[in-house]
């Protein structure tokens, strides 16, 4: 005997029974049906044909089920009648109203789906968003009070040095006099290399003075921290090692402290173990002490940062250490390097802000855009759904006027209707989270890793209540219109039989509102979108000065003591650049002090013979870089007049020098270069007179974007360096060599690690990943607004067409021409599309200037971007708008005007 | 009266009918109506349950499970005495109805 009763159910399962009535039912019809059943096998029918004949008397039209809908009372109860007293309370009433919201969503599932998407997109993009603002730019340092630590730097425009840091004897001066900030620290981040105890590793180091720990009050979990007296030269071989180093390295063995690391071939003493999580600056991995000498000028190289004293702000800082600046130089030079009086003199700019702001520098402008971008898709996407429920909220107009004559107050619906919108605005939330989630895995893997924190990137609380937040403000943005507007119906006209629903004038001017605001605000979108992208279009087309393409850069360092002995380390190097240019794959390599797009490289002071600056007249800087013959062919960096650096420039030869363009441009700018002398260092320095036999072209060293710096390049075999950059030119894929370069190293010296290799394009693109990342998701966004207001102006086109459907008829019965009509509609959407498109243009242009300092070569009010972005919007709204005008001159003017 | 009221009226009277005298389940209704219209009146599941579901909800008839000796539980229906007596108004009703219609076509054949 077949089982009839999933059968039966299948065919009950919409008409929500009462579970307990509904199973009564199926058990009574199923046995019925086996009776039926046996009746037939009775007959003689086989059991196939009796199966079928009973299955179609179940089916027979659909009676049970209508039948059944008549009579039998669905599980809940018929909707309650809004506005009469519910036993209970408010919140009783409530569920009720979320029952009903839930049973009225899935009666539209294609506005209910629709919407969703759009909320979870909009809800998605801000969670995910905020939750890099939340990790990069609010989120406090892990420091003791990080709110009162500032960091502090010096500026000297007129010498093309933006950002400049402070040498150990200013550090000393400041730290020793000033009283807003205490204490106070220097520090800067290098490596060192690790050796003894296995293989030779590059590890992160931070130099750092006495009081920095201190001041971040970063406490070791094992030993102690440095003791002033160690900031002494003669007595800085100590260190203290992070927890991850410890455990890492030496097994988390606690009696390391008091034992000697070999570090850069010379053995420091292990004091302390730093508390887990601890490894600022720059992912440090060892500290050891800074060698602060009071009368040292010789690295403008330490970061500087301080504690503010309580009631002090970071403005009276940067004032207080200009004015510490001035006195030093007075005491050192008998005058101050600023004079406030004297427009021509140099000046001794300071500035200062909250570290954290320091740290996230770069990122901070690109962050903060992406978020208002989200915040126009959010807003957009509101407008849209507002759209749609408005819509809905007209057509329901006589249900609601049915319950308004029932007694329900205007209070009652307008609940009932935010309750749906608060459904669906929680469903969007709960989905722009998981997609937000999944964003974030993303995200963290693809910003630079150069931001502080970035590995902390996830949803905390913070990350909940702000969508939380979000979430209400959508509510209220998308909820609250079609709510009020639904509350307010004509009784007489919505219940009277037969009236269409109608749409009222002022329905009608908020739709059109809400499009105008989703183009005018998809217009901004696009526009920022726009110039971004163009600036990233001549970031690429940048000259760089070298050609990035099969280029492998490695850096290999000396110990520190090659310093004392410049010929040992000249020897070394040029060695190594013997047995680098035999490699197979190898077309040409060099050596330089910094390789472009490289970490460090210095200004130094510099002098030309015959044009050495008066006294008060600010010094020259430029950028100095030691190289190695065959450096400009390895790095691509053409030569335009003269020589290279050559086997001819020997220790006991003339002493030259090769200058680029832009120094070149500045100084000779109707004359050859060559044969010009130049002397490292100011006016009372004893170093020679260099001849420049050569002018190269410009080379952008850290940064598309930024000015080229003027370059002084030395050759090796007349100076020094203990820390070289090997740049091998390739014949095919660089990375491949990197296995053979490191070999040669080690052949020459087993202890010497070669790091931060890298290729020459892998560094230039790096340089351009925030650029890159926060240009495609700003044009995600801006594509997606404009998808998003083209779909609310169709929408909205196409209700309004719906509508007049019978106007249109009788246009068109009394002789008017489809394309009359077709203009008429296209004439309205213009209308709609045009005023978006002025406020567009008008918010855009007040938007754009917070752009300026991520845009290159284009203008904040770039008439190209501006006119593109205007014509693309047209012509999409315009599409938007010919489908639904399309539709009025198809009307049938008979089948319009029977409705009538 | 619309030809669908005045079955649908019919089939009620029918169904009270045959309960007048003893309960009996759907099946069995079913059966006894097909029979004793020779075929000319039949009822499947899909229209026999909602009519017997409408007089209940009407309250004329009350189904009740009854597990009766060597049969397995089934729902019997019973006339309740307010079917009982619209029972008794139907079938005046249609006595008067059936009344004129033979006046009316007897005559013209008489």
């Amino acid at each position: 005997m077949p089982d009839w009763k999933p059968e039966i159910r299948s065919r009950l399962a919409d008409l929500d029974l009462d579970p307990v009535r509904s199973e009564e039912i199926v058990l009574e019809l199923a046995q019925h049906l086996d009776d039926r059943y046996g009746e037939l096998l009775g007959h003689g029918a086989s059991e196939a044909d009796a199966r079928r004949v009973v299955l179609e008397e179940l089916a027979t039209g659909d009676v049970l089920r209508d039948e059944l809908r008549r009579l039998e009372r669905p599980a809940d109860p018929a909707p309650p009648v809004l506005g009469k007293p519910v036993a209970g309370g408010w919140l009783n009433g409530l569920w009720g109203d979320v029952r009903f919201g839930l049973r009225s969503l899935r009666r539209s599932p294609g506005l209910t789906v629709v919407a969703l998407l759009t909320l979870s997109l909009g809800i998605g993009a801000n969670a995910a968003i905020f939750s890099v603002v939340n990790a990069v730019l609010l989120r406090p340092l892990p420091f003791r009070e990080p709110g009162r630590l500032v960091a502090f730097w010096g500026s000297a425009p007129e010498m093309g040095i933006p950002v400049v840091n402070y040498p150990d004897a200013l550090y000393v001066y400041f730290r020793t006099r000033s009283r807003v900030l205490d204490p106070l620290a220097a520090y800067s981040s290098y490596s060192v290399t690790l050796t003894g105890a296995g293989d030779p590793e590059r590890l992160n180091t931070g130099t750092v003075t006495a009081d920095f720990f201190r001041l971040l009050g970063a406490t070791p979990q094992d030993g102690r921290t440095f003791l002033p007296e160690e900031e002494a030269r003669d007595r800085n071989q100590v260190t203290v090692v992070s927890h991850g180093l410890w455990q890492r390295r030496f097994g988390g063995d606690p009696r390391i402290v008091g034992k000697a690391l070999t570090l850069d071939g010379k053995p420091f003493t292990v004091v302390g173990i730093m508390r887990p999580g601890f490894d600022f600056p720059n992912r440090a991995e060892l500290w050891i002490p800074l060698g602060t000498d009071p009368q040292s000028l010789g690295c403008w190289c330490f970061a500087t940062t301080g504690r503010l004293a309580p009631g002090r702000n970071p403005q009276d800082a940067a004032r207080e250490i200009a004015r510490l600046s001035d006195d030093f130089w007075r005491e050192r030079e008998g005058k101050p390097r600023s004079d406030p009086d004297s427009t021509d003199a140099p000046k001794n700019l300071v500035f200062a802000e909250p570290l954290l702001r320091q740290l996230v520098g770069e990122v901070r402008t690109p962050l903060l855009v992406l978020l208002g971008a989200v915040a126009i898709v959010l807003l957009i996407a509101c407008a849209n759904i507002a759209n749609l429920l408005l819509a809905r909220a007209t057509a329901r107009g006589r249900e609601v006027a049915v319950r308004c004559c029932l007694g329900a107050g205007p209070w009652r619906i307008v609940r009932q209707l935010l309750v749906e919108s608060l459904i669906l605005a929680l469903a969007g939330a709960a989905l722009g989270l998981a997609l937000a989630y999944g964003s974030v895995q993303v995200l963290s893997g693809l910003v630079v890793e150069r931001l502080p924190h970035l590995h902390e990137l996830a949803l905390d609380p913070a990350v909940l209540l702000f969508t939380l937040g979000v979430t209400l403000v959508t509510l209220m943005l998308f909820g609250l219109a079609p709510a009020l507007r639904g509350a307010r119906v004509d009784l007489q006209d919505a219940v009277k039989e037969g009236t269409r629903t109608t749409r009222g004038g002022r329905s009608r001017r908020l739709n059109d509102a809400f499009v105008v605001a989703q183009l005018a605000l998809s217009l901004v979108l696009l526009v920022g979108a726009g110039l971004l992208l163009r600036s990233f279009q001549n970031l690429m087309t940048v000259d760089l000065g070298f050609r990035p393409e099969n280029v492998l850069v490695g850096r290999v360092s000396l110990p520190y003591e090659a310093n004392q002995e410049p010929a040992k380390g000249r020897a070394f190097y040029g060695q190594l650049l013997e047995r680098v240019r035999g490699l197979p794959g190898v077309r040409t390599a060099g050596l330089t002090s910094n390789a472009p797009f490289s970490v460090g490289g210095n200004g130094q002071i510099f002098m030309i013979k015959g044009r050495e600056p008066a006294p008060g007249q600010p010094n020259l800087v430029a950028a100095i870089r030691t190289v190695t013959p065959g450096y400009f062919a390895a790095v691509g960096t053409p030569l335009l007049r003269g020589r290279v650096i050559d086997e001819t420039d020997t220790a006991t030869g003339p002493q030259v020098a090769v200058v680029d363009e832009t120094l070149a441009r500045r100084f000779w700018p109707d004359a050859n270069a060559v044969g010009a002398q130049v002397r490292l260092g100011d006016a009372s320095s004893t170093n020679p007179w260099l001849t420049i036999v050569g002018v190269v072209a410009s080379v952008k060293h850290g940064d598309v974007a930024e000015e080229a710096l003027r370059y002084v390049y030395l050759p090796l075999s007349q100076g020094s360096a203990w820390s070289m950059d090997v740049v091998l030119r390739a014949s095919s894929d660089p990375a491949a060599l990197t296995g053979a370069m490191r070999r040669e190293v080690q052949a020459l010296d087993p202890t010497l690690p070669v790091y931060e290799v890298h290729t020459l394009e892998q560094a230039v693109a790096r340089s351009l990943g925030t650029q890159r990342l926060t240009n495609r998701l700003l044009l995600a966004f801006a594509v997606t607004a404009l998808l998003l207001a083209a779909v609310g102006i169709y929408g909205v086109m196409a209700l309004g067409v719906s509508h007049r459907v019978n106007e249109f008829g009788i246009r068109l019965a009394l002789g008017a021409t489809p394309a009359r009509v077709l203009g008429l509609v296209l004439g309205q959407g213009m209308r709609l599309v045009l005023l978006g498109l002025a406020l567009g243009l008008a918010g855009a242009a007040g938007l754009t200037r917070f752009l300026g300092s991520l845009l290159f070569h284009v203008e904040p009010l770039d008439p190209v971007t501006f006119g593109a972005v205007a014509l693309l919007l047209v012509a999409v709204a315009c599409g938007a708008c010919y489908l639904p005008a399309r539709r009025a001159t198809a009307t049938d003017p008979l089948r319009a005007l029977r409705y009538e | 009266m619309t030809s669908t009221d005045l079955k649908k009226g019919s089939a009620e009277l029918l169904i009270l009918s045959l309960l007048e005298r003893e309960p009996r389940h759907g099946y069995e209704l079913g059966r006894l109506i097909e029979s004793r219209s020779r075929g000319a009146l039949r009822f499947n599941v899909a229209s026999l349950y909602p009519l017997l579901y409408r007089l209940e909800k009407r309250g004329w008839i009350q189904g009740r499970w009854v597990e009766k000796a060597g049969q397995r539980r089934r729902r019997y229906y019973r006339l309740t005495s307010e079917g009982k007596s619209v029972l008794r108004a139907r079938r005046r009703s249609w006595s008067e109805f059936v009344e004129a219609v033979r006046r009316i076509v007897g005559a013209e054949y008489a």
